[in-house]
């Protein structure tokens, strides 16, 4: 929808000429949407605005092929997550060339952000957002979900999914800034990275 | 002593010092993986090399003895780039398994990938060489794959334990390290392997996947395992201690730690902690606040007078020991705390690397202050005849006693100090909760006479306190108050009273701890395995 712009001059002399000038905008919104169907609003929950597709919704929990969840217990999330809503828990994982899964993951959706910062963190894209935004619940304890539950939203089809990490946005800063702490606090300079050999 | 000058900066070292020892020693630091300030010097992983003014060729850091006037640059580009291509080599094989490896956050390879490297990988995922992962070898993890091939393990094996379990297998860059034949590792010091791996080949078993490493917050503490007396750092999260580390010490445990030292910290966190006093009343038990049950102890100390019979424990810390004589001397009673004839056995040692038969952290400190006094037996056959009235212990472990179970039986009124429950703390009148080694500051003094401080890194739980913190409240409640609130208060009293002890500062003990008058048997530090 197109947002029209109003100017106001708050300089405006009183009286009774801006009153009835706002009286025309309220009525010609109250034909609008009477006859015309122009409605500016929603009949929601049953009608939903588009959101962005970076939009930073409700998490998922990522699966693997197999079924398993993704994300290997590495507590990125944790360690970054500003309102400290992940709690994990790792455990032993059967294959050798994983090992490392978490047994328990929570997000409390109530302390939540929805900053976004476990989605850029994340090594294994296991974690990412979807577009949900309506989180309704009758009870706190209802709406610290839990690792089946956050794995079982990846299905979710009506919203779909939300914020995805970007390689080239993430991790480029991050490499950056190291570079930068090198020079300014070390002196050192390393040589420009060396260009990837051909694959044999 | 020659001077030399590294970086720009003149440092004058003592004879036969390294280039690398010196430059940690004055704040420059140079990447090294393979060696160790306790290990032999291997130079093998290469990666310290430095530009020496003179010499044609780059040097290693670790193997270069400083001579007079020399010139050193670490950073120069010709090193840095050495520096730089030698760690690209280590990694060349490595999974970057990071978000997986325990070793996370306390890794060579990632500290040093972030300083000296910063490169591109030439090489993709699936073109490195793949070897064993989640091998296990009893309380040690092994993966193959990070390994760097450094040998600290292999030198730690031969040097210290002198064991040898582990050697290199294969060649090339298939080279991994084994045990024999698969088999585990089977001596007390196989925590070690994990601390002085600098990546996460070698990891704990105990702490696998337990913990992040950034979310730990480490204090400075000493072991209380046996009269050694191990620094070790006390590594807690949320005021849940998860691991013990060796936290270096030349004089007394060099960079080592036994595996039954290691899991002390089990014992903190349980569920089976006395967190409240009790005290026994006409139907059995009853719960009370610890002022309440101080009272009473109070009570029944005042009547028996000189009828009462003391016994402190080598567990407690020189305050807690210093505020229980105090205590005992105020009423007058009997004092002692050789239960099992700890005195015996605090020079014995019980391997050649750390451990000694004493298995008490401040037996030495009781000695020192002079507690043992009247002799246990003594106290028991007095408890026998009926002429103790009122016996109060700092530990329990005389009523794990099984020869004194009959003679504390005899006693109207028995008060412990405790810091577990077990079966034998109902042989007692009053329980009072008292903090453990992890919860207290304080110093324990051991086996070499070396006083060291412990901080205190988790809370106690429920209403326990230290135990000087009890005895004091005793000591006021008889009119005599100790005059000391803190541990550093108590300690100077300590200081003040102890023959040897005298000018010495709680916060001028330092982390590493000062050693009082001369060792008692001899400079028994920690002798390496020839």
């Amino acid at each position: 929808m197109a947002t029209r712009v109003v100017t106001v001059d708050r300089n405006q002399k009183s009286g009774v000429l801006p009153i009835l000038r706002g009286l025309q905008i309220t009525f010609m919104n109250f034909v609008r949407s009477l006859f015309l169907r122009q409605a500016s609003t929603v009949s929601y929950p049953e009608q939903k605005r588009p959101v962005s597709s970076r939009y930073r919704g409700i998490h998922i929990l990522t699966e693997r092929e197999d079924g398993t969840p993704k994300c290997v217990a590495c507590f990125m999330c944790a360690t970054v997550c500003p309102a400290e809503c992940i709690y994990i828990e790792s455990g032993e994982r059967p294959e050798k060339t994983i090992e490392k899964y978490p047994t328990r993951f929570e997000i409390d959706l109530l302390r939540c952000v929805y900053c976004g910062f476990c989605v850029d963190a994340c090594p294994e894209e296991a974690i990412i957002m979807s577009r949900e935004n309506d989180l309704v619940g009758t009870t706190r304890a209802e709406l610290v979900i839990d690792r089946d539950r956050l794995m079982a939203r990846g299905k979710l089809v009506e919203h779909g999914a939300g914020y995805r990490p970007d390689e080239h946005d993430v991790r480029r800063p991050v490499r950056i800034a190291a570079l930068e702490r090198l020079k300014t606090e070390h002196g050192i300079v390393p040589g420009m990275p060396a260009a990837k050999s051909p694959r044999r | 002593m020659p001077k030399c000058t590294i970086d720009g900066k003149e440092i004058e070292v003592k004879p036969g010092t390294t280039v690398l020892q010196a430059a940690l020693d004055n704040g420059i630091h140079i990447q090294h993986f393979c060696w160790h300030p306790d290990l032999p010097v291997d130079g093998n992983c290469r990666t310290c090399m430095i530009e020496v003014e003179k010499m044609p060729k780059l040097q290693i850091a670790c193997n270069m003895v400083i001579s007079e006037g020399m010139v050193v640059r670490t950073t120069s580009p010709k090193a840095h780039e050495a520096q730089r291509t030698a760690l690209e080599f280590l990694l060349v094989n490595h999974p970057i398994d990071c978000p997986v490896c325990d070793q996370a956050g306390e890794c060579y390879l990632q500290d040093n990938y972030m300083r000296y490297g910063l490169y591109d990988s030439k090489i993709e995922l699936e073109e490195k060489v793949h070897k064993r992962k989640v091998v296990d070898l009893g309380p040690i993890m092994l993966d193959a794959e990070r390994c760097v091939l450094c040998s600290r393990c292999l030198r730690f094996e031969d040097v210290v334990t002198g064991t040898n379990s582990l050697q290199f297998v294969n060649r090339g860059d298939h080279t991994s390290i084994s045990t024999f034949d698969g088999g585990k590792i089977e001596h007390d010091y196989a925590g070690n392997l994990a601390d002085v791996c600098p990546v996460g080949a070698l990891l704990s078993k105990d702490f696998r996947f337990k913990m992040r490493v950034w979310f730990l917050k480490e204090h400075e503490s000493v072991c209380p395992g046996c009269s050694t007396g191990c620094n070790v750092y006390v590594d807690e999260r949320d005021g849940e201690a998860q691991r013990l580390r060796a936290r270096r010490n030349p004089d007394v445990n060099k960079s080592w730690l036994c595996d039954p030292g290691r899991a002390l910290y089990k014992q903190i966190g349980v569920t089976e902690r006395v967190s409240g006093a009790r005290v026994r009343g006409a139907p059995g038990w009853a719960g009370t606040s610890v002022t309440a049950a101080l009272d009473r102890v109070a009570a029944a100390l005042k009547e028996a007078g000189s009828a009462s019979a003391f016994l402190a424990t080598p567990q407690g810390t020189n305050e807690d020991v210093f505020a229980f004589k105090a205590l005992a001397e105020a009423v007058g009673g009997a004092l002692d705390f050789r239960v099992g004839d700890p005195q015996l056995k605090v020079q014995q040692k019980l391997d050649n690397v750390l451990q000694h038969v004493d298995r008490n952290p401040n037996t030495q400190g009781c000695l020192d202050q002079g507690v043992g006094k009247d002799g246990v037996d003594k106290i028991l056959a007095a408890c026998r005849a009926g002429s103790v009235k009122a016996l109060v212990l700092q530990g329990p472990e005389l009523l794990r006693t099984p020869e004194a179970v009959d003679a504390i039986a005899n006693v109207p009124f028995v008060a412990v100090m405790a810091t577990h429950e077990g079966p034998e703390l109902d042989r007692a009148s009053v329980v009072l909760p008292a903090a453990m080694w992890a919860e207290v500051s304080g110093t324990f003094t051991n086996f070499q006479r070396r006083v060291q401080r412990l901080t205190a890194a988790v809370p106690a739980p429920g209403d326990a306190q230290p135990r000087y913190e009890l005895a004091a409240g005793l000591l006021s409640r008889l009119g005599k108050p100790l005059g000391a609130v803190s541990a550093r208060e108590v300690f100077a009293l300590v200081a003040k009273a102890t023959p040897g002890y005298a000018g010495l500062d709680y916060r001028g003990i330092g982390a590493q701890g000062v050693t009082v008058g001369a060792p008692a048997g001899g400079a028994a530090t920690v002798e390496a395995r020839a």
